[in-house]
């Protein structure tokens, strides 16, 4: 297997330097051996076994003691050059270092192996500390994906890590550390159409790869692949929590998104039926009425004179005019916030607009005056005329609505900046408290017992935002209130600005 | 001439209204706020009130109950928003019945008719009501169709008295349960369902044409063509 390579590696490099070592203080100690006690040499050699446990393991540890006894016996227990041992004391001597270098080592290769062991499980540790950082910090899946396999094959030091999820039916690879599967590897995972039902989340081997089936709550997400790494038996319950933590993301991310979706759709279907509300409210008032001039006139048992019936056809004519009005600004409005309609930009007159929006009131007015005050020097704006006109005839109609019979309407203009005109709508009417200033805009926000119509400042925040300008409602000076908007002056044309200059000097 | 005031702030079907029952020889008086129409309904008493439940200053409710502290004019209100809880609400406070916008002009003169005739009569209770082929004796605690006694229990009685002593007049499932029952009833919806059926039987009025009823708002006693 690829991954015992390694430590068969350490064990001769460990087993040489032991050996080495051992033949260098052998010969360091010959000349003057016959000074040495008996016991001096097996001390000396114990350094060699202890080199080689730390470099080697604990074979390698094993392998320099018998080095050492050999030399020992041969060349430091007299009779020198011969394995036989002459003296009692001299067998103690050797069994002593026998017995007590045999555990040393076992003792030093399980320090060093705890001590890796330890260091890696700290590595793994910090690994699993950045995954689960990852996974607080709400990344998106892409990037959960590619960390978690770049950290796994840092950790496992794997040739190659590879992560597959189902999509549509079938395994893809949604990220990869180290070199990619090749198709042949691909095909030993996933023979044929690769179905996730049958997998087994116990680790196995398949021909050097080792392939994990991912489960979060005993539903199958995804399948890990790793080849070529050091994945011993001991490192399988790591691996796992790996797995388990990779399934847990996954898991976590698929959730959030359908939570997403799902809150999404809720909104969308709340405002849907809020929009359903405020259009059968606001068509009802015009069709309420066009249904009683029709029933009259249609009534076979009804004498009507002709006057009386030109009378409510022209009433249903003027509700129809404003049931196709009302149905042209819930399109617009619905096309700006689709993106579809952008403002058609002219230059115009404000006051010829403001005006000519009045007038057209007619019989909508009931009896309000409306007073216009836009001073003659006011500059042309720039603006979708079109829209303005409506915002304008909105805000007109929410005035009259709202304010006691033949109190005053004012319109005021004025610059507020030098490219920006502040327009506003102001009545007599019992005011909008502050808490609502805001939430007056928004779709259906009427009083509930206020039979008026609710679209009307949507749509004119709508357009008005269209622009790119505010809308807003203020309170009005003596009660009442103040919905004001801004609109672009009109860029002056450069030989205007030129004669302009000219005339301050 | 029945005079009939409208209270609406839609000036278009005020306009509407008044040329369309002219038509149906009602002479019609508007009011486009709840104090002009609280006004108008004090200097001119109508004989029938039609009242929108959406008016921009006063509470359609609030200008029925204060119309109600002085007056047993009959009141038809108007709902624009289809909701039953208003219709509710506002039969509660002392409308008699409703009208749903849009409506054509011969549903709002039949209703008027209705109104019209259940006027209360100003000389108090009256100890029989006659509605259709139905004869109720309050007095006797008997009812009557075409001439034969009818076996209601006494329950049945109850019920059908109560609604014949409110003739016209749409009664929710609250006034009924809690007139009939008494004061601690209010959710018993079933028992209305039960009792009706079987009075309906027993009136030969499988398809309740003289006990009329709304299943989301109340029942009320009318000849079958009101």
């Amino acid at each position: 297997m690829d991954w015992e390579e390694a430590p068969m590696r350490r064990s001769v490099i460990g087993t040489t330097v032991a050996l080495a070592t051992t033949a260098a203080l052998a010969a360091a100690m010959l000349p003057v051996r016959s000074h040495l006690s008996v016991a001096t040499p097996a001390l000396v050699l114990v350094v060699p076994v202890v080199i080689g446990v730390v470099a080697g393991g604990f074979i390698a540890g094993i392998i320099s003691v018998g080095a050492g006894f050999l030399v020992y016996d041969f060349f430091f227990i007299p009779p020198y050059h011969t394995l036989s041992v002459g003296a009692p004391e001299n067998w103690v001597a050797l069994g002593v270092y026998a017995v007590v270098m045999i555990p040393v080592s076992w003792v030093v290769a399980n320090m060093n192996a705890a001590k890796a062991y330890a260091r890696r499980q700290g590595h793994e540790i910090r690994e699993l500390f950045e995954l689960s950082h990852l996974l607080v910090k709400d990344k998106s899946l892409d990037v959960l994906l590619s960390t978690v396999v770049t950290s796994m094959a840092e950790v496992f030091a794997a040739r190659q890590v590879a992560l597959l999820l189902p999509d549509a039916g079938r395994l893809h690879v949604a990220a990869f550390a180290g070199e990619p599967l090749t198709d042949a590897q691909l095909r030993r995972i996933v023979p044929g159409t690769g179905g996730l039902v049958t997998l087994d989340t116990r680790p196995s081997d398949r021909d050097g790869l080792l392939v994990l089936a991912l489960a979060a709550a005993a539903r199958p997400v995804g399948l890990l692949v790793i080849a070529g790494g050091a994945t011993t038996h001991l490192e399988r319950e790591p691996l796992l929590l790996f797995a388990n933590h990779i399934a847990l993301a996954i898991e976590r991310v698929q959730l959030r998104d359908d939570a997403l979706r799902a809150s999404v759709g809720e909104e969308a279907a709340r405002l849907a039926k809020t929009l359903v509300t405020a259009v059968a409210h606001d068509l009802r008032a015009p069709l309420t009425s066009i249904k009683a001039s029709s029933s009259t006139l249609a009534d076979p048992e009804l004498d009507i004179s002709s006057e009386t019936a030109r009378r409510l056809a022209t009433l249903i004519d003027v509700q129809t005019d404003r049931l196709a009005e009302l149905v042209q600004n819930l399109l617009d409005m619905s096309r700006i916030q689709a993106g579809v309609l952008q403002p058609r930009y002219a230059v115009g007159s404000l006051s010829d607009l403001v005006s000519s929006v009045v007038d057209d009131l007619g019989s909508r007015r009931r009896g309000h005056v409306v007073r216009v005050e836009i001073p003659d020097e006011l500059p042309p704006v720039d603006a979708d005329l079109a829209l303005i006109r409506r915002v304008l005839t909105n805000l007109l109609e929410n005035a009259i609505r709202h304010s006691p019979k033949s109190t005053p309407i004012i319109v005021h203009a004025a610059l507020c900046g030098e490219d920006c005109i502040e327009v506003s709508v102001t009545d007599h009417g019992p005011g909008v408290s502050p808490h609502r200033h805001s939430e007056i805009f928004q779709l259906f926000a009427r009083r509930t017992d206020d039979a008026g119509a609710g679209l009307g400042l949507t749509i004119a925040k709508t357009f008005i935002e269209a622009h790119g300008q505010r809308i807003w409602v203020d309170d009005a000076a003596g009660g009442g209130a103040k919905f004001c908007f801004t609109l672009a002056v009109a860029a002056p044309l450069p030989e205007e600005v030129a004669f302009a200059t000219h005339s301050h000097h | 001439m029945p005079h009939i005031l409208i209270i609406d702030d839609d000036p278009d079907l005020l306009s509407v209204c008044r040329v369309g029952l002219a038509a149906f020889g009602h002479e019609l008086h508007t009011a486009e706020t709840g104090s002009d129409g609280l006004t108008e309904a004090a200097i001119r008493p109508p004989d029938v009130i039609v009242l929108d439940l959406g008016l921009p200053d006063l509470d359609g409710l609030e200008v029925c109950k204060r119309i109600r502290t002085w007056s047993q004019v009959p009141i038809i209100v108007l709902s624009a928003e289809g909701s039953e809880d208003r219709k509710v609400d506002a039969l509660d406070a002392g409308a008699d019945d409703y009208m749903t916008k849009p409506f054509g002009m011969r549903e709002l003169n039949a209703r008027l008719n209705v109104a019209l005739r259940h006027r209360p009569a100003d000389e108090g209770d009256s100890v029989e009501v006659v509605v259709g082929p139905l004869r109720v004796d309050l007095m006797h605690h008997e009812a009557m169709l075409d001439g034969h006694s009818l076996d209601l229990a006494p329950k049945e009685f109850e019920f059908l008295a109560y609604l014949a002593r409110n003739v016209g007049k749409v009664c929710t499932r609250r006034m009924i349960l809690e007139n009939v029952w008494g004061p601690g009833y209010g959710k018993e919806l079933h028992y209305l369902k039960v009792y009706a059926y079987r009075i309906r039987r027993k009136l030969d009025d499988e398809k309740g044409q003289l006990l009329q009823s709304d299943p989301s708002v109340g029942y009320r006693l009318a000849a079958p063509n009101d």
